[in-house]
């Protein structure tokens, strides 16, 4: 299928190591005079705050330890299924007393794709951490969306699928664990 | 129609994710084959990073973070090179956020135990946005080598970490750039969990002793590579690709 070949290898990855926060949240590892903002802190910034919705959960390692030195970044498009500059790009790392991360952004909306197809709305996710060699990649849908004739979610037949799905826990708010390994392993894409 | 995919990745030139002489790999690799999936709008377009989030100083490690413009212990380095991607197209508006340890071995932040001196003057991030050229370039002082917990104490390479965003949220690259010559590179296993040979040389930055004998500083190069996106034409092909 590939009619144009590619003349170079892509630059392998190398972990982002345990001190990933000075180079990417420099402010929230409190080194606060080089940049004035950590980039994505804030997606959507011109959104009220009746207007988000929140997603919340925790990364856990094969023991079952909710880690708070990995790096989220999350990327979607808007409630119209637009992409626009950065506004859609959030970074995130767990707290560290709840081990929890909490993204406030707008409920994406679907479209069409390059593919023709409707996706479903969803965000996509990268995770970086000590002990990844290489970046991971996945999508977060909510459970309360038609998902059915999602193309991404119609060809897993797996159990797991659920893996993908935020959990309504109240108005406006989600629940989505990432498990890096186990029984409830994450489903980890190859995009 | 015009349909854009990202080349699919090739993973024989990318380090192993379940790598146990890298001992953090082993609770932390997921098992599972990751699911193959052609990439859609999410992963294709990705964030562009306005030039006005950069300060004049971003790129400048050696002066970013000094008191009263005192240098920084170590001797000055540039590095330097271009992004491109895989069909050799230099990707203008990367942005690239590096971070290193100091002179003495030793990061700028709390949970780092190597009990070597933090450098009032050095904080060790920087970032730029490459030229219309691909071109990209850092002035910072030589990071020193460390000892990490790992099977008993290792040491890390002279290196420097880079994370770079080209234009598609799937070319999303974190890497790590060594230094010509460091004896300490072949005992590395972050390194070694990369099986090809050519692409664990490809993260080891070149010395350029032309522009070094000229700048009062040693100069490396390192280029990077992202991923190439198709675009490719359909007509009546109701399933895309
Ligand atoms: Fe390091």
């Amino acid at each position: 299928m590939e009619t144009i070949k590619a003349k170079l290898d892509e630059t392998p990855f190398q972990t982002a190591g345990p001190f990933l926060h000075i180079g990417c949240m420099p402010n929230a590892v409190k080194i606060n005079k080089i940049y004035q903002n950590d980039l994505g802190e804030i997606p959507f910034k011109d959104k009220q705050e009746n207007e988000l919705i929140t997603i919340e959960g925790s990364v856990f390692d094969g023991n079952g330890v909710a880690l708070d030195d990995v790096m989220i970044e999350t990327w979607q498009c808007d409630e119209k299924g637009k992409f626009n500059a950065d506004s859609g790009f959030a970074r995130l790392i767990p707290n560290n007393i709840t081990k929890k991360f909490t993204l406030k952004t707008i409920k994406p909306g679907s479209y069409k794709g390059f593919d023709r197809k409707t996706h479903s709305p969803h965000l996509s996710l990268s995770i970086s951490a000590r002990g990844l060699n290489m970046t991971l990649n996945t999508r977060v849908y909510f459970e309360d969306d038609e998902l059915k004739n999602d193309p991404l979610l119609s060809i897993i037949s797996l159990d797991n699928v659920n893996s993908l799905i935020a959990k309504k826990i109240r108005k406006n708010s989600y629940l989505f664990d990432i498990f890096l390994q186990g029984d409830r392993e994450t489903i980890f894409l190859d995009i | 129609m015009n349909a854009k995919s990202l080349i699919k990745r090739n993973y024989k030139k990318h380090p192993e994710i379940d790598f146990p002489d890298y001992k953090s790999s082993i609770f932390r690799a997921p098992k599972n084959r990751k699911i193959s999936f052609p990439s859609s709008n999410t992963e294709i377009i990705g964030p562009i990073f306005n030039k006005n989030i950069i300060g004049k100083l971003d790129n400048d490690l050696t002066l970013n973070f000094s008191r009263n413009k005192i240098s920084p212990l170590g001797h000055k380095i540039i590095v330097y090179g271009t992004v491109s991607d895989q069909f050799t197209n230099p990707i203008e508006g990367a942005l690239i956020e590096i971070w290193q340890a100091n002179a003495a071995g030793k990061y700028l932040h709390n949970n780092d135990e190597n009990p070597a001196p933090i450098d009032p003057n050095f904080a060790g991030c920087g970032r730029c946005l490459t030229s219309s050229t691909g071109y990209y370039e850092f002035l910072t002082i030589q990071p020193g080598p460390y000892p990490y917990p790992n099977r008993g104490i290792e040491w890390r390479p002279m290196h420097i970490h880079f994370s770079i965003f080209g234009k598609s949220f799937g070319q999303r690259l974190i890497t790590q750039m060594y230094f010509e010559g460091d004896p300490l590179i072949k005992l590395c296993p972050m390194l070694n969990s990369i099986g090809n040979e050519k692409a664990k040389n490809s993260l080891i930055g070149v010395l350029d002793t032309s522009r070094s004998n000229t700048q009062n500083l040693l100069a490396y190069k390192f280029d990077i590579v992202l991923r190439g996106i198709k675009q490719t034409y359909f007509e009546n092909r109701k399933e895309g690709l």
